[in-house]
């Protein structure tokens, strides 16, 4: 297995999560530099038919540990099942999603593996001298190209960002399921606990007006609220720090944790802009982003950039529609007011 | 209990990063304010919601990383823990994971930790490693971005909710002793009080030169530092406020955003 890429397949509710299909992308994109097999590895209960979907579309070969009764996840079961597999001779690359799933068992497998650990991995880059992966530091404020230097390295790949690989028009690859029998002694999984937030007010709107940490007290988040006023079918959503300090309800958050919005506008207030925000708003339309700090990362997303306190910013804006709309109602007969109000 | 925390000290967040002429690194010089990671408030708060729960609780409070980091483990003692342990790199710069879980897992072996406690990332570096490394060298068991916990009454297991994508959590029951990282909002991280600050001025933090513990060579090389490619057209409206709010009330009525 050694000179490999093996990619671990995330699924759950006897579905292959999209997830999957981007690291076969990513996967793919590694072998044009690094010309090694790719083989996927699936584990869990009632996975033969996961396994086979994953063969037809993507034409690798496939391998399956079918553990009876395991839940979707178990942190210890992925641990052990992988450790007892890999070790003896641990493959090249180690492709894992970054989600709640991949980020739980990878570092401690490329602690076992004796590998390199690399997270959040959001693009590759081909040099003579060794392949690097790109990751975000600093909030994305900067961005580190690092190279792994062992023989064996794991990698978590940000979701979202390579494109779900294409069914192939090649033939299915081999499947080859094999149980296993073992039982966590440590992590008894009681199971997954839905939280129904209702967040269809904000997937719903066609402008989004999102507050970050830059409102700097709840008070100030009238603010929001005023500048979405203006806007036709608009809402106020926020960050995940706005809603853990209760400024928000959590159905209003945008994100990894959240929703995942893609409005006409986008409107970021006061946002910092981290992968895990950017994640649930990179498919708006069209993005403005309001920030005092012009090193913010939120820049980098947007197609409009306004370097303010929003404080000031946001009552100038308002101030500003109402005279322009006003000067332009001005010119037209009878002062008729405009029809989609 | 004995609870250790790990923390980290990171820059303010709205600070500029300015990384270094040959890209090899930020200009940590050039960074005015450092505070506690965000997310390690509330490893740290959870500790003390623990201590006022189980009566003779003890928190150790432990960070690496250069001098100035003892600034936030005097914090910690501020919030409530009870002992500052620092592990001293010698210099400013990168440290990986791989190291620092190395570092704090070679102080943590034999003592009578019952949970240790990190945040589910650190804001700088953002991989959320640690934690999960520290348990593998010293063989605990591990639950990352932990959103609930309760100690079960014979404190022999601990029950946690840890959150999964849009929101729901995915619930189980750990052995103690354990490593938790932990997520933000699962409590409200409280401000230090005057007399634990007063009392961390007097108290002294346990030293550690990071060389003299256990050394594991990083396995990967940060190649260069450079800052994010813009993924928009990012077109950077200039003049003053109000001529700015003019110029995008224009913008968002030429796309019919607005009316």
């Amino acid at each position: 297995m050694r000179n490999s890429i093996l990619v671990i397949a995330e699924h759950a509710d006897g579905r292959v999560r999209p997830a999957t299909y981007e690291l076969i992308t990513f996967a793919k994109k590694l072998q044009a530099t690094e010309s090694l097999a790719i083989r996927v590895l699936i584990l869990g209960a009632e996975i033969l038919h996961l396994a086979k979907e994953i063969a037809h579309v993507s034409g690798l070969e496939v391998w399956g540990f079918e553990i009876p009764h395991m839940p979707d996840y178990n942190g210890e079961l992925y641990n052990k099942v992988l450790t007892e597999h890999l070790r003896g001779a641990p493959p090249a690359y180690l492709c894992i999603a970054h989600t709640s799933q991949g980020a739980d068992f990878a570092p401690s497998l490329a602690v076992e593996l004796n590998g390199a650990c690399i997270s959040g991995i959001e693009d590759i880059l081909p040099a003579e001298d060794g392949i690097c992966f790109v990751r975000p530091l600093y909030g994305g404020k900067a961005v580190a190209h690092i190279r792994p230097i062992s023989k064996s390295a794991v990698l978590t790949i940000q979701p979202g960002l390579f494109k779900p690989s294409q069914p192939t028009t090649e033939k299915s690859g081999n499947v080859a399921v094999h149980p296993v029998s073992i039982k966590p002694q440590w992590w008894r999984s009681l199971g997954v606990k839905q939280l129904t937030t209702d967040t269809a007010g904000i997937t719903e709107a066609d402008v989004i007006v999102a507050a970050g940490q830059g409102f700097r007290d709840k008070d100030n988040l009238a603010l929001a609220h005023q500048m979405a006023s203006i806007f036709i079918k608009s809402t106020v959503a926020g960050s995940r720090v706005v809603c853990d300090l209760g400024w928000l309800e959590y159905g209003s958050q945008v994100g990894v944790t959240g929703a995942t919005v893609s409005p006409r506008l986008y409107i970021a207030c006061g946002i910092s802009g981290a992968i895990q925000h950017v994640t649930g708003m990179r498919g708006a339309e069209f993005i403005v982003a309001i920030n005092k700090d012009p090193a913010a990362a939120i820049f980098q997303v947007a197609d409009i950039c306004v370097v303010a306190d929003l404080i000031t910013f946001i009552p100038t804006l308002i101030e500003s529609y109402q005279k322009i709309k006003a000067a332009s109602q001005g010119l037209r007969p009878n002062g008729i007011v405009g029809i989609m109000e | 209990m004995r609870i250790l925390v790990c923390i980290k000290q990171v820059p303010e967040s709205e600070s500029p990063i300015l990384i270094d002429d040959k890209n090899a690194w930020i200009q940590s010089d050039e960074i005015s304010e450092f505070r506690m990671n965000r997310l390690d408030e509330f490893a740290l708060e959870e500790a003390v919601l623990i201590k006022e729960a189980f009566s003779e609780t003890r928190i150790d409070a432990i960070s690496a990383g250069p001098g100035r980091s003892t600034e936030v483990i005097k914090r910690s003692i501020g919030m409530g823990a009870d002992v500052g342990i620092h592990i001293a790199t010698e210099s400013e710069g990168y440290h990986s994971s791989f190291e620092i879980a190395a570092w704090i897992a070679d102080y943590a072996r034999g003592k009578p930790y019952d949970l240790i406690l990190t945040g589910a990332m650190s804001e700088d570096n953002m991989q959320g490693q640690v934690g999960p490394m520290i348990a593998k060298r010293l063989a605990l068991p591990c639950a990352t971005a932990v959103i609930f916990e309760k100690i079960a009454s014979d404190k022999k297991t601990i029950y946690i909710e840890r959150e999964i994508e849009g929101g729901n959590r995915d619930t189980l029951e750990l052995q103690l002793p354990a490593v938790l990282t932990i997520q933000s909002g699962i409590n409200t991280p409280r401000y230090p009080s005057l007399s634990n600050l007063l009392r961390a001025n007097k108290l002294e933090l346990e030293k550690i030169p990071a060389k003299d513990l256990a050394q594991f060579a990083s396995h990967e090389n940060l190649v260069q530092m450079v800052y994010p490619q813009k993924s928009r057209l990012s077109t950077v409206l200039k003049g003053t406020e109000e001529e700015k709010a003019m110029q995008l009330v224009h913008i968002l009525r030429e796309r019919a955003l607005l009316i």
